[in-house]
Parts: structure tokens; C-alpha cells; sequence
């Protein structure tokens, strides 16, 4: 029995760590653009791809590929998927910034359908298997089983986290950043560069994005052009949990919205008496969603709701 | 008054030869998605036999044309193309549906608008609902189901299993079949879990199969979560057999997976190995010349629908759809895969069933039936 807790324990840390990596870029767009950037699930794809083709690049066979091929692999797919963040908000937001705020949220959707054609045009729609970034071995722990790759999820994924967290709060880039966020008007008067700062928000969102792509393709051993959808929306799920724009909500929301999900599927055809099975987990997480939105609206350590949030959202 | 009639000979005259000289045939599965390998190669088995029909002149003058269409394995837009398919009066018979789901949407469409068709699909509840228009040339799933659970209680000797399923048509339906196969055979179905068809972690559902220790686990769902599923299994150390359906034929089931992850995992089929006999070595270099790559796991079926095909377009009266349903329920013909005939309801006679085993990264016959 402590077995299989720590096992299920691992498991929720697991993807929750990389629903956090992702989870993390749509909160840092609201925070500074109060947009949803639909398009961010795709960045989590094309990090995948991205990783894989400077593989095949530079080994050739992907599966043979070394310790140093896959780090350089690694490190050139984030920063290539950074780059195409702040591509993409410069040719399909930038030009909208000034319009109502549902356009470049539909501009969003637009440019995710766009990137899914292109890679299924490009690479194929098929799943194709993905090399492991980290050795696959498996110990027992605590009567638990834990594989490295696990463990490298989570290393990776904390340090991620944790860099960010010093760039925003410790950094001259996380002032700025902060600044704009508060107001941007205010921040342009200041003498603050504010098409900076959004750049800045929107290549490193995307590198996070795609990191996690990367740990969760080499995870499951597969990737699909379809794979950001679901995994967005999860993202997206565990960012409005946490309370969206707050970093440390979202990576609450993440390992939150984790642990429903694995507890969900342990526990569910056990206290139902097997009528209700373990697909039913997705509805489970959803439905916590809901009683989030209902009870407290801004998210568990969002901003609670003031007269100046109102008026913000009479802008929609 | 004459003028009219002269138009009408004249009309009549014209169009005659041509109805009686081309026939065309709708060919539906996903060639696009997931699945794209399957639908593509399964079609390109049934081109290269209607191919070499066309080539050779066709069948007593009759040459057939395609209409060919992606049903990305999706029931919604099966149904479109099924209802295109039945508005083109051109096409005469369909070889539609890769999928089991999907059959179970498009067939009463079919069935409405009397094109007589070929299902792929293996749900045996397929066959029982009273379709006159359908004919089923592949093995159903309680062929496909009794096979690996024969084998798993007489050779591996296991006493308990644990099913899971993706509660989709074809998934749900092979994986109760098995059960039930299991049970009457003396063994123990510990639990039946299902998963959601887009789920990818399978991390937790594993948790609980681990203390429940089954000797095999039977997985009824298709590619890529065969996959996704073998691969966790081995990380989250569950020891028992993994058992999976014919979509795990394909050799991306191994490469996606892993090879060591999937060692031993047993996958039951319809269809023969490459080299069984003269006639099947003999499709699959000529598949080989025309395709540039290996058969797909469902191309000889392809293949054998073409041989149907031929059949009927021997047998039938006329190219009308009624004409052609009658000929394709009465067909009796010798194929690669030995002789074939329909019953009653449009299933096989005799329907052959295969198991292998992946041994050291490749797939191995094991068992036959």
C-alpha cells in the first residue's frame, strides 16, 4: 500500500511538473497582455520537433544519438522555439495590440491551427517515437518503481521553474517586465521599453513551453503534431486554477490539477464501486475547475477579485 | 417530336458503352492522422490488384476507377463520405471503414441507399444488426479475441488477467470478447479498467494493476496508445504478458515502444506472415516492387477485396448496385489466403486467425488458427 502511494506520488509529481512548464507561459502572457495565447500549446509541440530534427541533423539516426548531442539538441530546440514565440507575436499580436482584446485571442487560434497543418505537412501526421533525453532506468524505492527519466523530469523542470522565478523577481528584466504588466501606460511614460518587455515575455514563455514539450516526449516516447492540444488545455486548466498571471499559482494549479487527475484514477472505480472507471479523470479535473471558477473566480492565489479588476473585465 | 426521339437513341446509344465499360469503386479509411499508415496501406494492397486488373484490360471489359476518400477514423466524417459515396451513381460498390466505430455509423447508410460494400471493421455485432448491402472479408473479433486467450491459459499457464480498454467500438468490444473467452477457459479476469481514447498516461491505471499482480494484461485499444501503454508498463515494472489487438502489427508498435519494453508482448491478427505460403510471398514482392516498402499489416486484405472484387464483376448481371450485392453475397472464390465465401449474415465462413510474439524487436508466429 505505501508502495503503491508513492508510486501514484511520483507519477502526479511527474506530470505535473510538466503541466507547470507549460502552464507557466499562458499565465506570463495574461500577466503582462491579459491575453490567451492559444497558440502557446503548439510552442510545447514544436519544442518536440523542433529538439528532434536538430537530432537527426546532427546524428543522423536519432535513436543512437549521445549525451552531448542530446543536451546541444535540447538547449538549440528551446531557444529556436523562443525565437518563434517572438515571431509569432510580432507578425499575428503586435499589429492587434491596439484592437479589441478578443482579436489577437482569435488571431491566437488562428496561428495554432496554422502551425498543426504545418508540421503534419512537414513531418507527417503520424506518431513518430522520440528519442529518451535521459537513460531509462528503473529502481525500486520505498516499493515504489522510479525511473531516471523521471527523476530527470522533475531536476529539469524545478530548475526551469526556479530560474524563472529569479528572473522575475531578482532580475532588471523581471522589474521591467513587472512594470509593464502593472500598466503599461505608466511603464512607457517611465521610459520603459514596453515592446521589449512583451518580446522578452514571449520568448521565454515558449522556451518554457517547449522545454516541457521536450521532458514530455522523451517521457512517453512519442510525439504527435496533435500532442499540444490536450496537454494545453490541461496547462491552460492548471494556470486558471492557480489563479492566471500569478507564477506561483500556476505551478500550484499544475501539480494540483495532477493530483486530482492520478488520485482520480486511483481512487474513483474504488469509491464508486466500479461503476465510474479511470476515464473518467479528465471529467474529474474539469469539473474542480468549475468549483474553482465558481467559489473564487480569480484562482486559488490569484488577485482577489477589486473594483479595479472589474474594470478590466468590462473591457472584454 | 422526332427530334426528341432521335436525341434520346442517340443519348442512349452514347452513354450505354460507357456505363457498361467502367465501374467505380469508394474506397474510405483514415489516410490521413494516426491511423494513416493502416487505411494507406490496406488501399494500396487493393490498387495494385485492380491495377494489374485495369492493365490486363479489365474484367470481361469492365475497368475500375477509384473514388477515394480519408475518414480520418473519425464516425462524423465516415458519414459523409459514406453519404457522397451513396449520391455518386457512378460508384457501384464500396471497400469503406477501416474502423469498427466508424462501420457502426456508416453502414445504415448504406444500407438505406443500397450500395453494397465491404466492411473492414471487426466487431462481430457488425454483421448482426441485419444489413443487407454489407459483407465483412476479414475475421471478426471473436476469431481475433479466442486465439491469445487460448494461448495465454494452455502455454504461458496464467490464471488471472486484467482488461483494459479504450470503451471505443472496436477496443471495449475485443477486449469483452477476450474476457469472456478467458473465463470460459478457466481463468480469472481480476478487474476491467478503461482508459479515455486520447488519454497518453497511463502512469496511475498501471499503479493499480501493479498491486492487483495479473499474469497477463489485455489491452483492447489501438496505435499509438498500444504503444504509450507497453512502454509505462515496463517503467512502472509491471511484470505480467501484454496482449494487444491487431493495430499493434505494425512495426512502429516496437519502435515507438521501445524493443526491450515490448519483449514477449503477443499481438493477434488476421494475417498471415509474409512468407506462409507461394501465393502470399509472391504479393508481397509485388508489393514491394510497386510501393517501394514492406506490405502494410492489412494490404492482403486489400488484396484479397480485389480478388473479390474481380469476382464479382465476373459473376454479377449488370453493373447496378442491386445486381452487385447479390453477386458479392454469393461469391465464392479462391484467394491468397485460401478459399472464401460469405454466410448468411456477410461474415466468413472461414476465417483465419494468427498470433505472434515480439521477440528481439521483431514479430514472431506463435500460433494459428
Amino acid at each position: 500500500m505505501v508502495g503503491h502511494f508513492v508510486q501514484q506520488t511520483v507519477n502526479a509529481l511527474t506530470i505535473g511538473s510538466i503541466y507547470a512548464l507549460i502552464a507557466l507561459g499562458y499565465t506570463m502572457v495574461y500577466g503582462v497582455l491579459k491575453m490567451i495565447n492559444f497558440a502557446h500549446g503548439e510552442m510545447f509541440m514544436l519544442g518536440a520537433y523542433a529538439a528532434f530534427l536538430a537530432l537527426s541533423l546532427m546524428v543522423g539516426d536519432v535513436g543512437s544519438a549521445g549525451a552531448l548531442a542530446l543536451t546541444v539538441a535540447f538547449f538549440a530546440a528551446v531557444l529556436a522555439t523562443g525565437f518563434v514565440g517572438v515571431g509569432i507575436e510580432r507578425l499575428a499580436y503586435k499589429p492587434l495590440r491596439s484592437s479589441t482584446r478578443i482579436a489577437p485571442m482569435l488571431s491566437s487560434l488562428g496561428v495554432s491551427l496554422a502551425l498543426v497543418a504545418a508540421i503534419q505537412i512537414l513531418a507527417g501526421p503520424q506518431p513518430r517515437a522520440f528519442p529518451s533525453f535521459f537513460p531509462n532506468e528503473r529502481f525500486e524505492f520505498f516499493g515504489g518503481s522510479l525511473t531516471t527519466i523521471q527523476i530527470g523530469i522533475l531536476i529539469a523542470s524545478f530548475i526551469l521553474m526556479g530560474g524563472l522565478q529569479i528572473l522575475v523577481t531578482k532580475t532588471r528584466i523581471g522589474i521591467v517586465v513587472r512594470a509593464v504588466s502593472e500598466s503599461r501606460a505608466t511603464a512607457q511614460l517611465l521610459g520603459i521599453n514596453v515592446n521589449r518587455s512583451i518580446s522578452m515575455v514571449f520568448f521565454v514563455g515558449p522556451l518554457l513551453g517547449a522545454a516541457g514539450g521536450i521532458l514530455y516526449a522523451s517521457y512517453y516516447g512519442v510525439m504527435t503534431p496533435t500532442m499540444g492540444a490536450v496537454v494545453g488545455l490541461k496547462a491552460f486548466t492548471a494556470a486558471i486554477l492557480g489563479g492566471i498571471g500569478s507564477i506561483p499559482g500556476a505551478m500550484l494549479g499544475a501539480f494540483i490539477l495532477a493530483a486530482v487527475e492520478v488520485a482520480g484514477t486511483a481512487l474513483l472505480p474504488i469509491v464508486s464501486f466500479g461503476t465510474l472507471g479511470t476515464e473518467y479523470r479528465d471529467v474529474l479535473a474539469f469539473a474542480i475547475l468549475i468549483l474553482v471558477l465558481l467559489f473564487r473566480p480569480a484562482g486559488i492565489l490569484g488577485e482577489p477579485v477589486s473594483e479595479e479588476s472589474m474594470v478590466y473585465k468590462r473591457e472584454f | 417530336m422526332k427530334l426528341r426521339a432521335a436525341l434520346m437513341i442517340s443519348a442512349s446509344l452514347l452513354a450505354t458503352p460507357v456505363l457498361a465499360e467502367e465501374m467505380t469503386i469508394g474506397l474510405s479509411a483514415p489516410l490521413s492522422g494516426a491511423q494513416a499508415y493502416f487505411g494507406n496501406t490496406w488501399h494500396n494492397g487493393f490498387k495494385l490488384y485492380a491495377d494489374a486488373l485495369n492493365k490486363a484490360g479489365g474484367v470481361n471489359g469492365v475497368t475500375i476507377n477509384y473514388n477515394q476518400q480519408d475518414d480520418k477514423a473519425d464516425p462524423r466524417e465516415g458519414t459523409l463520405v459514406a453519404q457522397l459515396f451513396c449520391d455518386d451513381d457512378d460508384v457501384v460498390i464500396g471497400l469503406v471503414n477501416f474502423n469498427s466505430g466508424v462501420a457502426q455509423s456508416t453502414l445504415p447508410i448504406y444500407d438505406d441507399c443500397g450500395l453494397p460494400n465491404m466492411t473492414f471493421g471487426s466487431n462481430p455485432s457488425l454483421t448482426q444488426q441485419g444489413y443487407e448491402y454489407m459483407v465483412r472479408p476479414v475475421a471478426n473479433d471473436l476469431a481475433g479475441a479466442l486465439l491469445p486467450a487460448q494461448y495465454a491459459l494452455e502455454t504461458l499457464g496464467a490464471k488471472t488477467a486484467v482488461i483494459v480498454n479504450d470503451k471505443q467500438v472496436f477496443g471495449q468490444g475485443i477486449s469483452e470478447i477476450f474476457g469472456k473467452n478467458f473465463k470460459d477457459g478457466g481463468g480469472e479476469v481480476l478487474d476491467t479498467l478503461a482508459v479515455a481514447p486520447t488519454d497518453v498516461d497511463f502512469s496511475a491505471v498501471l499503479g493499480q494493476i501493479k498491486q492487483m499482480n495479473p499474469d497477463v494484461i489485455y489491452l483492447g485499444a489501438v496505435m499509438p496508445q498500444l504503444a504509450l501503454f507497453a512502454r509505462q508498463m515496463h517503467d512502472q515494472g509491471v511484470k505480467a504478458t501484454l496482449m494487444v489487438p491487431d493495430g499493434g502489427y505494425t512495426p512502429e508498435f516496437i519502435e515507438q515502444a521501445g524493443a526491450e519494453n515490448v519483449e514477449g508482448a503477443t499481438v493477434a491478427i488476421q494475417v498471415p506472415p509474409m512468407d506462409a505460403s507461394d501465393a502470399i510471398k509472391d504479393f508481397a514482392a509485388k508489393y514491394q516492387e510497386a510501393y517501394g516498402e514492406e506490405p502494410g499489416p492489412y494490404s492482403i486484405y486489400g488484396y484479397v477485396q480485389g480478388q473479390i472484387l474481380e469476382e464479382v464483376l465476373k459473376t454479377t448481371a449488370d453493373l447496378s448496385r442491386e445486381a452487385m450485392n447479390e453477386a458479392l453475397h454469393n461469391v465464392s472464390v479462391d484467394t491468397v489466403m485460401g478459399h472464401l465465401e460469405f454466410d448468411e449474415n456477410g461474415d466468413l465462413k472461414v476465417a483465419p486467425s494468427f498470433l505472434y510474439k515480439v521477440e528481439d524487436g521483431a514479430f514472431v508466429l506463435i500460433d494459428q488458427m
